[in-house]
């Protein structure tokens, strides 16, 4: 694999918490344009790898490089400019704005290449917020949207950010099986438009759905890697993570 | 027929925006397992809340054992016996697993508070050791099984559980699901609501799919899991 | 099918940028038209009492006492204008704002009676120096949230009071005198000036990036940051921006008073009080400030009675607040702005999410 071909690499990262490593030397590499799922138990450190590679926590340990360039240290504001969008798991939209001035918002700030005028920013927002499936909602105040709307709004406010990598911290969780299948046309349009997608998630239609690769995380380390159908199926993967009643329930997939 | 230990009939309740629930009926005997299922939306939460008193209803009624508990205030529901173990666990996360665990038990006089928590314990022997752990240092799963623990607290006849599925991986579904299938053999009948729709058909005796705040399909669990409709939305086939 | 409002998401702060229909858009038109005429008669009306409009003969529609109040009342707007900034756009809410009105002050009186400079150029200082300061603590009292930095922020004005009020060069206990000028009509315009600039500066920042980011920063700073908003620097430059502004109006003060000392300029209850205004007028609006420093301040004037009976009406003022604070905790401009009508549904409403 070409160092081109690399978009976020991972070497050695550790965060500790108090005495406990929530990641203890994760390394993987995320390929440009990828869809890459990330899954593994409740405290396996999931979420605290996206918080250390936008830069909400700092490395106690290796190192996080976006096309070539250290991560490290920079806060998070610096992290979105240089291109990488993020979503949170409990949804953060900003109250007493509208839809569209949440997604504006993001435009109005974001990446490089975002940073636009209020105008345009306006306008881009419009477009994003159609890509999504908000678009007849865009007036609306957000306290008024049901749950998989909000997370829309999520994913729109920082696709509006213009990025190149985008971090998605369980867009899933709480959807029927119908609205996890619009969500997940959703990520493949998103996705269509150039942006490499990081993927946490515990609903695994949604990992076999759409992921490329998936990486398994446990207790914080690196436990499993490769195609989501394969991964799935590993013993140590269903021991510490699936269950057996899950793996004997899609053994004839 | 005995009168069922919850029947729910014709309730409606609502909020400023607007009305949720629209004339919901709804049976849970004695020791039954019973699941919920639907759409984002639909009305479950709101329904438990009227159940447990938390939101008003604007119609219909709630008996519980015999007795009227429509719109009666949360403590004396919980008094009665029907405990909610709400949705995204909701625990006291600087106390204490061992603290959160009795505050179930606060509005009891009697003397076997000590005792109950060791029969809860025996439902989750993962506890047993991280009893002086503050609940927020446990895992998702973990947490779940504190959140349930605390509702078996109030000694319940029967228990509503909120989604314990939510951000939590299938190995940990399953478990939290096997406990709530213990409970209810252990006579205790559980109300189950959850988006994991196949994991809470296999566990239940009978469901019912709520869609737009009305009932739109009862009955054993089973029958409901094979219905086509409940196939297309819900199983994703 | 929509879902009911969510309570905790709906922070009761109105929307800077309120859904643009057309009702609200002729509402708001309304809105300026009138506030335009209310302006063209503040600064004309006061005229009929200067000596040439006298002998042309036109009637004096005001006198000395209103004066005095329409000054205090723009002051009051200047002040509750750029508290507006640091604690209703961007969510830190500053308790002791009143430190740059003694700096501002100060540095007038100081640079006019030590070292001669004209009042104007004492003004330019007065703007300047206050918002360095600010700039120079903002960095780290802006890193403590809600009640720490309140009550730090209040530190901060009774410590530079206390330290001002043992320098000599300051004048100590006693204060600075300055050199007397009458005239009712200049400082009530300077001060009118100064409320305008304070609203303009207000209406300007809530149509940029700037305000866009000061309230994205209120409502969740954590996901501010992730979108590319540089949090620090922007809260720095509100909280420098309402420090120049209050600055301003302490300056002007400085020689409209003739008068300063550390009980003079450095008076809690001046950020109190413009705190309350805020509140009351509608936090986080453009208008918020003016309504409630014009409505505050006329409470204040009518019921501030004398003897026995200025404990009453104090009382009365008091339970006047409470009332307005814990009923309507979006403020006036709330009704104003189309968006609620006192109904016992809005009440109800209210109370239920202030958790009374």
């Amino acid at each position: 694999m070409s160092a081109a071909e690399v978009l976020l690499s991972l070497r050695d990262v550790t965060r500790r918490f108090g005495g406990v490593a929530a990641l203890d030397g994760v390394s993987f590499d995320v390929r440009t344009h990828e869809i890459l799922g990330v899954i593994g138990p409740n405290g396996a450190g999931k979420t605290t790898l996206l918080n250390c590679i936008s830069g909400v926590h700092r490395l106690d340990g290796g190192e996080i490089t976006l096309d070539g360039r250290p991560l490290g240290g920079l806060p998070p504001h610096r992290v979105a400019r240089l291109g990488v969008g993020r979503t949170f798991q409990i949804v953060k939209p900003f109250g007493s704005m509208t839809v569209r001035e949440n997604a504006a918002v993001g435009a109005l700030f974001g990446s490089s290449d975002a940073r636009l005028p209020t105008r345009r920013a306006f306008a881009h927002a419009d477009e994003v917020l159609a890509l999504v499936g908000l678009a007849p909602k865009r007036q609306l105040p957000v306290a008024s949207l049901t749950v998989p709307d909000r997370k829309r709004l999520e994913v729109a406010r920082a696709l509006c950010t213009m990025p190149r990598l985008l971090l998605l911290d369980e867009v899933m969780a709480g959807l029927n099986a119908v609205e996890v299948d619009e969500a997940l046309d959703m990520v493949r349009a998103v996705h269509a438009s150039g942006v490499t997608i990081v993927l946490i998630e515990h609903v695994m239609p949604v990992i076999l759905g759409v992921c490329e690769r998936v990486v398994v995380l446990h207790l914080g380390r690196h436990l499993a890697e490769g195609r989501p159908v394969d991964v799935l199926k590993d013993p140590r993967v269903v021991e510490a993570y699936l269950g057996e009643k899950y793996a004997s329930r899609h053994r004839g997939d | 027929m005995t009168e069922p230990l919850l029947e729910v009939r014709g309730l409606t309740a609502g909020f400023d925006a607007g009305p949720v629930l629209f004339g919901v009926d709804l049976d849970v005997a004695a020791g039954e397992l019973v699941a919920l299922v639907g759409a984002n939306g639909a009305g479950k939460s709101t329904l438990l809340g009227v159940l447990s008193g938390l939101v008003p209803s604007s119609g219909g009624s709630v008996r519980f054992d015999g007795r009227d508990i429509t719109n009666a205030p949360p403590e004396a529901i919980v008094a009665a016996g029907l405990v909610h173990v709400p949705q995204g666990r909701r625990l006291f996360g600087g106390m204490t697993v061992e603290k959160n665990l009795l505050l179930g038990a606060h509005l009891r006089r009697d003397r076997d508070v000590r005792g109950d928590l060791q029969r809860v314990l025996s439902h989750f022997p993962a506890l047993a050791d991280k009893l002086g752990r503050e609940a927020r240092t446990l895992s998702g799963g973990e947490q779940q099984m504190v959140a349930i623990g605390r509702g078996l607290m109030g000694r319940p006849r029967l228990l509503m559980i909120d989604e314990p599925s939510l951000g939590l991986g299938p190995k940990v579904v399953e478990r939290v699901i096997d406990v709530a299938a213990e409970i209810s053999e252990d006579g205790i009948a559980v109300l189950l609501v959850e988006q994991d729709v196949a994991m809470a058909l296999d566990a239940a005796a009978r469901a019912y799919v709520l869609e737009s705040g009305r009932i739109a399909l009862s009955g054993p669990a089973d029958e409901v899991e094979r219905d086509p409709a409940v196939r297309r939305a819900y199983l994703g086939l | 099918m929509a879902a009911q409002p969510d309570p905790d998401l709906d922070t009761g702060q109105t929307a800077a940028f309120a859904v643009a229909t057309p009702a609200a858009a002729r509402r708001e038109r309304i809105l300026l038209a009138a506030a335009a005429i209310a302006v063209v008669l503040l600064v004309l009306v006061p005229l009929t009492s200067t000596d040439q409009a006298q002998s042309a003969g036109l009637p004096q529609l005001v006198d000395r006492y209103w004066f005095r109040v329409a000054t205090t009342m723009a002051m009051f707007v200047v002040i509750s204008a750029a508290w507006n900034l640091i604690g209703g756009l961007a969510g830190y809410p500053a308790f002791g704002n009143v430190v740059y009105f003694g700096i501002g002050a100060y540095a007038v009186a100081v640079l006019v009676t030590r070292y001669q400079w004209s009042f104007a150029a004492a003004l330019g200082a007065s703007v300047v120096v206050p918002a360095a300061f600010a700039g120079l603590i903002g960095v780290p009292l802006l890193r403590l949230r809600g009640h720490y930095f309140a009550v730090a922020s209040l530190g901060v004005a009774v410590a530079v009071g206390e330290v001002i009020n043992n320098l000599d060069y300051f004048g100590g206990a006693s204060g600075i005198f300055m050199p007397i000028v009458r005239s009712d009509l200049l400082f009530y315009y300077l001060m009118l000036g100064a409320a305008l600039l304070a609203v303009a500066i207000t209406w300007v920042v809530l149509r940029t990036r700037f305000g866009y980011g000061l309230i994205a920063i209120r409502e969740d700073e954590g996901a501010a940051a992730v979108i590319g908003v540089n949090t620090t620097l922007y809260k720095v430059a509100a909280y420098a921006l309402s420090a120049a502004l209050t600055g301003l109006a302490g300056g002007i003060y400085a020689q409209w008073n003739v008068f300063v000392n550390q009980d003079v300029a450095f008076n809690i209850d001046v950020s109190i009080d413009s705190i309350l205004m805020a509140l009351i007028g509608g936090i986080g609006t453009i208008w918020g400030p003016v309504i409630g420093a014009v409505v505050l301040e006329f409470l204040i004037q009518t019921f501030a009675g004398r003897g026995d009976l200025a404990v009453v009406t104090q009382i009365g003022l008091g339970l006047v607040l409470t009332v307005a604070v814990i009923f309507l905790p979006r403020g006036v401009v709330d009704f104003f702005g189309g968006r609620s009508s006192l109904t016992l549904a809005y009440v109800r409403r209210t109370l239920r999410a202030s958790g009374v």
